[in-house]
């Protein structure tokens, strides 16, 4: 599904290399690509993988790749270049266990930290997290229209349990979010070209090709509006700021959480990915028992939907944040929204969580 | 006195070199832009693609052309896309160049090898100065024997990588070394970015600063010792993205088509789990799929996760299921309502994840009645599945007659799909499940 989000999206450039759980991905967009007038190649590592997907994103295609945490780790280096350069792509993340190699057909949601905070500098990378097959359409289709108008990576935070999972789909009842494109640059705007020129900080560059009209220069050194390498000017620390700025600036927009509402509610169930599902159901099984509890899915994870969480946190005594990690990774991510309540974690490695396990820990 | 460049079509008026005093990179710039000046393209239509270390600022001297700096050892790869892109996608337009040293080749030395494999048009220029002149001048892979460097005091004890030979054996189609002195590197540069496919241009160079002080080589003993005749590519062929428009773009008819028509109904009221366990090759998760898609056929939300080893060929093949008439929420099996166990692998597997330690007294459980005997709260019913239906009817039929007791999903949806798959060879299904459905205990 996240592959019919992309071709949905107007991806027409797919790079992969195999890799348990993310190979559906892979194996669809080629089988599916080329008849959609796209180009779907195999590449001989990650970290190819994506920088071929990075240079098709410079030459002005919706480009996507798909991997998992061992294939992920290859692909940070690319991924921040991306960042930097200001070059959409979309990353479909399929988490497996980890470290290391891992497990490759055990689930785990605990590379939450690692994919958000991997670039050197610390910028936000949008990252959006499915539930349900229905759902990695969706996001799919919102993680393409982000990364096109903020000119950005955006990552789709799946895990093996909805990757692999086979399921009815209702393809009538399909949501996705308006097919967008990165803004081109004209001269009709009366102004010259520069690779990276923005007004105000959240401004995003208009887009121009390589191999446009215009000179386009692509650096993942420290730049001023031009692209012209530079130390530390005024306007290159700018160009630093705006990088965070322009997503800043559409937290709010971005920001996707999915209440399922107890006005009377003594505790808020946080979760996303598949735990998001064991919660929806660990709630339907507690309210059967009488019990008044909240859910909150969170799809959007970062930027961090602070002002959504908080409200839907709103008279609740006790928080439960549930994900399939060791040390509560999502949960230390939102504590400190939180100083006057308790917040509490359900956690799991190398198993599911289950719906008794979250019951046990409602008030 | 400052070095400055010799023509301005391409490069900035006026532009102070970054190099040092009597640098091969000196030549590789004016060479490059003579080959642009000579081939007379518009400079809308080259891109520059340029890596990491001293020749890697190249980029910053050409005014006109589009650039891309890059990521250490990833000009390659980038510039991959790029033209997959271009080629494929756009107008065939762009002449996309990568300026790369000795040390971004050894680290992405994959990017160069599958560049040349799938013969991308993109042309490689890698100045060859045997050491990494940047960060203090330590030998690279490409250093040669006895080089003498920060890092191999005593002489390079190591022989270099050849890169024209391994460009060679990866069936790139325009290979040529070059001492940057040579006075027609100029046009060697411009045959390789006319050349249709991927073309490298090996260009050897000393670094004055690292190389000249410690080591006997100079010109004469460069050309004599370094310059070997490994040049010249295999016979020309299509570049990939010719090959893609002909043999791949719009020519892949093969349509994914899982969809299902709820044409049937079923009286399902809840959910029920099952677990399937038993031989990788004994078509475990092919049962589980058919299952599954009768089950929407039968109007009903259904669920299929499958686990194996990783080899996928061998030991245990396990598949759980979830149908139910409602939103199925947890995807996970808590409690089965039954469980299907076709061989000893599956039998393992089963004790080993816990399956049956979560069977109760309600949960049915259809057992090969060779396997050994086990502990489990359910009704065990053991029959003669692998010698009635043989390994690979076992976990279909067992599931089908245990449908045809239960009711949980329409019959007439599950023979559909069965008679849909099997075909003539159906009937053999049909006889199994006759057969084995008295014999189960709810």
């Amino acid at each position: 599904m996240i592959a019919e989000g992309a071709l949905h999206a107007g991806c027409q450039f797919f790079a992969g290399y195999p890799i348990t759980p993310a190979s559906g991905v892979y194996k669809a967009m080629i089988e599916q690509l080329p008849q959609r007038n796209g180009v779907a190649i195999s590449a001989p590592d990650e970290i190819s993988a994506l920088a071929y997907c990075v240079g098709a994103s410079g030459r002005g295609i919706k480009a996507m790749t798909a991997s998992s945490g061992p294939g992920w780790s290859l692909m940070i280096e690319t991924v921040q270049y991306a960042l930097m350069t200001e070059l959409p792509v979309v990353i479909a993340l399929v988490q497996r266990l980890g470290p290391s190699t891992g497990g490759a057909t055990q689930n785990g949601q605990a590379d939450i930290l690692f994919t958000e905070f991997c670039t050197s500098g610390g910028y936000t990378i949008p990252m959006f997290a499915p539930s349900t097959p229905q759902e990695c359409y969706e996001v799919t289709t919102i993680a393409f229209k982000w990364a096109e108008l903020l000119r950005t990576p955006v990552i789709i935070l799946s895990d093996k349990e909805v990757g692999m999972m086979s399921e009815d789909v209702d393809f009538i009842k399909l949501v996705s979010a308006p097919v967008s494109y990165r803004k081109e640059f004209s001269t009709k705007n009366g102004t010259e070209h520069h690779t990276y020129d923005f007004q105000n900080l959240e401004d995003v560059p208009l887009f121009s090709p390589v191999g446009g009209d215009y000179k386009v220069t692509m650096t993942g050194s420290a730049h001023d509006k031009k692209g012209t390498l530079q130390k530390n000017s005024r306007e290159t620390i700018d160009v630093l700021l705006h990088l965070q700025a322009k997503i800043d600036a559409h937290a709010e927009e971005m920001s996707i959480i999915r209440i399922d509402n107890e006005e009377q509610a003594n505790t808020l169930v946080v979760s996303f990915g598949i735990t998001a599902r064991t919660a929806r159901e660990a709630i339907r099984r507690a309210r059967l028992a009488g019990k008044k509890v909240r859910n909150a899915n969170v799809i959007s994870l970062f930027p961090v939907p602070g002002t959504a969480l908080q409200a839907a946190a709103a008279g609740v005594k006790r928080i439960v944040v549930a994900e399939e990690n060791l040390t509560g990774q999502y949960r230390s991510v939102i504590r400190s929204l939180f100083p006057d309540q308790e917040i509490v974690g359900v956690n799991a490695v190398g198993t599911l969580i289950t719906p008794k396990n979250i019951m046990d820990a409602l008030l | 006195m400052e070095e400055t460049l010799q023509h301005h079509t391409y490069t900035k008026d006026n532009a102070v070199f970054p190099f040092c005093k009597g640098c091969g990179h000196h030549h590789y710039v004016n060479h490059l832009d003579e080959a642009l000046f000579a081939l007379n393209i518009d400079p809308k239509n080259v891109c520059i693609v340029s890596d990491i270390g001293c020749i890697g600022i190249l980029d910053s001297l050409f005014a006109t052309p589009h650039t891309f700096h890059t990521t250490h050892g990833r000009s390659t790869a980038f510039a991959t896309g790029i033209e997959l892109a271009d080629g494929i996608l756009r107008n065939s337009k762009l002449k996309t160049i990568v300026v790369i040293g000795d040390g971004g080749a050894t680290i992405g030395l994959l990017h160069l090898v599958n560049a040349a494999l799938m013969n991308v048009d993109v042309t490689v220029i890698l100045a060859n100065n045997f050491l990494y002149g940047m960060t203090g001048g330590q030998h690279s892979q490409f250093s040669p024997l006895e080089f003498v460097t920060p890092t191999t005091p005593a002489g390079n004890i190591v022989p270099p990588i050849d890169i024209c030979s391994i460009m060679k054996s990866c069936g790139a189609t325009y290979i040529k070394q070059a001492v940057a002195t040579d006075k027609n590197l100029g046009s060697i540069i411009a045959d390789a970015v006319n050349h249709p496919g991927f073309a490298m241009v090996e260009v050897l160079e000393l670094c004055t600063e690292w190389a000249v002080p410690f080591n006997k080589f100079d010109g004469k003993t460069m050309n004599e010792k370094l310059r070997h005749s490994n040049d010249g590519g295999v016979p020309q062929r299509k570049d990939f993205a010719t090959l893609y428009k002909e043999k791949v773009l719009g020519n892949l008819k093969k349509t994914i088509d899982d969809t299902v028509t709820p044409a049937y109904t079923s009286a399902l009221n809840g959910s029920r789990r099952i677990v399937l366990a038993g031989t990788a090759g004994e078509k475990v998760q092919l049962a589980s799929f058919l299952y599954m898609k009768s089950a929407i056929a039968s109007g009903l939300h259904a669920t299929q996760k499958n686990d194996n080893p990783v080899t996928q060929g061998s030991g245990f093949s396990l598949s759980e299921l979830c149908v139910s008439n409602d939103e199925i929420l947890f995807t996970g099996i808590d409690q089965p309502d039954a469980v299907i166990i076709a061989s000893a692998d599956g039998l393992k597997e089963v004790l080993a994840n816990g399956t049956l330690s979560r069977c109760v007294a309600e949960t049915i459980i259809i057992a090969d009645q060779t396997l050994p005997e086990f502990e489990c709260a359910g009704k065990i019913s053991r029959l003669p599945l692998r010698a009635l239906c043989t390994g690979s009817r076992a976990a279909l039929s067992a599931l089908a007659a245990l449908n045809v007791v239960k009711g949980w999903i329409s019959q007439d949806a599950l023979w559909e799909m069965i008679d849909g798959k099997f075909k003539d060879k159906s009937g053999s299904f049909h006889r199994d499940i006759e057969a084995l459905m008295p014999f189960i205990k709810t």
